[in-house]
């Protein structure tokens, strides 16, 4: 069976700085590597999370799958079907993204019922004297009242915007919802009753969910499995439970042993990870996490680690060469 | 029995927004002891960040603040003072954004030696001595070469460091930090919270800490103070407000925030929103929210009552919350 979304050695790069500037200098102009050889999939009504620090390329993985920034090697494929950057109609429906700032990303000059029946109406969702219908069967889908459909975006909450995001994804009824960050900039009264909406969502319309996030707790919330990525490539890829419980890869455990856990005390700076993320520009040799790693060992700096399977569980991989065996001591 | 270092009676601050007079922050009393870690809770608009701005004085234009804080800058017994004069002599704080609140247009060296020249006067050749001193002590490495760099060359986290170094110059008895790490990413944010617990430890500071964050101040803080609407609501023993909260309110954040341990059950949220500052209902504030609101709810005064040594609530039946 194949799944219903692969992500196969994705690779994307950004130009930064002035490209004419370097070919004058005689040099080649450098690519940043946002996202490096990075490969996973998500079978159909999965949530899978994308957890990471900030710049390690998890949105851009977003990006790229929904077709925002350009591939430049590597496939995104849907059904087996290869996805371009350009798009049909059709297949862009299949795959919506729910963005983390719902102020920014709502035309404010537009009433939700005008948000939404022009996406029902453009991509022909429904016929036109359904939409009205349709436009209410969404807010309660988001459980908004019906009465909000008049109201402009300023005047609702940060919550109730978010929902309204939701609701303008769920128009066009896709397959794949990918939410970036989507409930960061709330405040936890708030964000609970919306990861508790995608579980919903979930179960009553099959969706699958692709959820970016860097907080590792909302993640365990609303995810089946956990994709660990660090500078632009996957170091842990398995079900949350056992990630979370049996952490392989040192960034992992590290980045664990780091977020302050609710309920549970420990102190603070006791975490093995050291000094921030590397420039990615200038990326060491081998394994990317050897320069904070309390593993490291010769061989990091010699060769990458590629992502390998637990010799007992086919679902749980990870990148590192120390990731199944004990170190050398 | 200890003096305290810092007290705040019947702290209100009002404001006009959109010509209409609120009170964001009404009627807040607290308590801080030498070397003690306070920490507020609260969500977007309870006030929790304008009751810290207020013992510096650093309310927005047409902020106005009435009630009593006293402090004690030389161990003795509190006395009141003028939130401006306290800058540089024993209050410091520290901000969320970093790369907004460092000048852009100074050395790092320059950002960190200001404070020792201007209120302690220091020489140019001393306080810069003094500036390298103080980035070791906040854990930047070769602060030689990053005292001559530009906030800008730095990393968030660096940045964060620099920004309590500064604050650390004309050492402070009491640190206020507002939101320092919530920019910043888990790894970082855990270096930054265990600095200033071991600042803490090695200066003698008292810090009060203001977040969003419940995971966070459970790590950090000794006691914790819970703000909805303006008031404080809750406050007592970090770990005991967290684990056996005795207001309804407190008890229905900690719900909602999703846990590392445990089944993933429902996460519970809060129903309705939280009450428009111009128009705050009598009574408890978080009556109308309350799963437990009784009738005579919305006839009470605010006051926090002790229900034990070290803890007071404001709600009027914490045993609506006693476990069965």
């Amino acid at each position: 069976m194949t799944a219903l979304l692969e992500v196969k050695n994705l690779t994307v790069n950004f130009r930064i700085g002035s490209a004419m500037a370097a070919r004058l200098r005689g040099q080649t102009p450098p690519d940043l590597k946002a996202v490096d050889n990075v490969s996973f999939e998500v079978e159909r009504s999965e949530s899978v999370g994308i957890v990471g620090e900030s710049g390690c390329g998890k949105s851009t993985i977003a990006k790229a799958i929904v077709g925002l920034v350009p591939i430049s090697a590597g496939s995104v494929e849907l059904d087996g079907q290869p996805l371009t950057e350009k798009r049909d109609r059709a297949t862009t429906r299949r795959i919506q993204m729910v963005f983390q700032d719902p102020g920014s990303s709502l035309n404010p000059s537009l009433t939700v019922e005008r948000t939404l029946s022009e996406l029902l109406t453009v991509h022909k969702i429904v016929p036109k004297n359904e939409v009205p219908e349709r436009c209410g069967e969404l807010m309660d889908l988001v459980e908004l009242p019906r009465s909000l459909l008049r109201a402009y975006p300023k005047r609702m909450s940060g919550g109730q915007r978010q929902r309204v995001g939701i609701a303008r994804a769920l128009a066009l009824n896709p397959e794949i919802l990918i939410a970036d960050e989507s409930v960061a900039a709330l405040d936890v009264s708030v964000q609970a009753p919306i990861l508790n909406l995608f579980n919903a969502l979930r179960s009553k319309l099959g969706l699958t969910l692709l959820f970016i996030s860097h907080d590792l707790a909302v993640v365990r919330h609303v995810s089946d499995r956990v994709v660990v990525v660090y500078l632009g490539t996957v170091v842990e890829d398995g079900p949350t439970e056992q990630v979370f419980s049996d952490p392989r890869h040192p960034y992992t455990r590290a980045l664990m042993a780091a977020a302050p856990k609710f309920g549970l005390k420990k102190e603070p700076g006791k975490s093995a990870l050291i000094g921030e993320p590397p420039s990615a520009l200038d990326l060491p040799s081998g394994c990317r996490f050897r320069t904070r790693c309390p593993l490291a060992q010769d061989i990091c700096a010699a060769s990458e680690p590629e992502l390998v399977e637990s010799p007992t569980d086919a679902e749980h991989l990870v990148a590192c060469h120390f990731g199944w065996t004990d170190p050398p001591t | 029995m200890s003096e305290h270092l810092l007290e705040v009676s019947d702290l209100h601050v009002t404001m006009q927004r959109r010509g209409l007079p609120i009170t964001p922050v009404d009627g807040v009393s607290l308590t801080l002891d030498r070397g003690e870690i306070l920490g507020i809770a609260g969500e977007s608009g309870s006030g929790k960040t304008l009751t810290l701005r207020s013992i510096l004085g650093l309310l927005p234009k047409g902020g106005v603040t009435e009630g009593e804080l006293r402090f004690s800058s030389d161990g003795g017994q509190p006395a009141p003072f003028v939130p401006t004069a306290v800058h540089g002599h024993g209050i410091s704080i520290i901000f969320q954004e970093p790369m907004t609140a460092l000048n852009p247009t100074m050395r790092i060296g320059d950002l960190i030696a200001e404070g020792p020249r201007i209120h302690q006067g220091m020489s140019k050749a001393d306080a810069r001595a003094r500036a390298i001193e103080l980035m070791r002590l906040v854990g930047i490495p070769s602060p030689e070469r990053r005292a001559r760099m530009w906030p800008h060359q730095l990393s968030g986290g660096l940045r964060q460091r620099v920004m309590i170094a500064t604050a650390l110059s004309t050492e402070p008895k009491l640190l206020l930090c507002d939101e320092p790490t919530t920019a910043l990413d888990v790894s970082v944010q855990d270096q930054i919270l265990g600095l200033l617990q071991e600042l803490r430890e090695r200066l003698d500071m008292a810090i009060i800490f203001v977040s969003h964050d419940i995971a966070v101040l459970g790590e950090l803080c000794d006691r914790l103070a819970i703000m909805y609407a303006g008031q404080i609501v809750e406050i007592g023993p970090a770990d005991d407000v967290i684990s056996q909260p005795n207001h309804p309110y407190t008890a229905a954040l900690m719900a909602s925030v999703p846990s590392f341990q445990g089944t993933s059950e429902e996460l519970q949220g809060i129903p309705g929103h939280p009450p428009d500052p111009t128009a705050f209902a009598s009574g408890c504030r978080f009556a109308p929210r309350c799963a437990f609101a009784r009738d005579d709810c919305t006839q009470t005064i605010y006051e926090l009552r002790p229900t034990s040594d070290d803890r007071a609530t404001a709600c009027i039946h914490p045993e609506v919350l006693a476990q069965p």
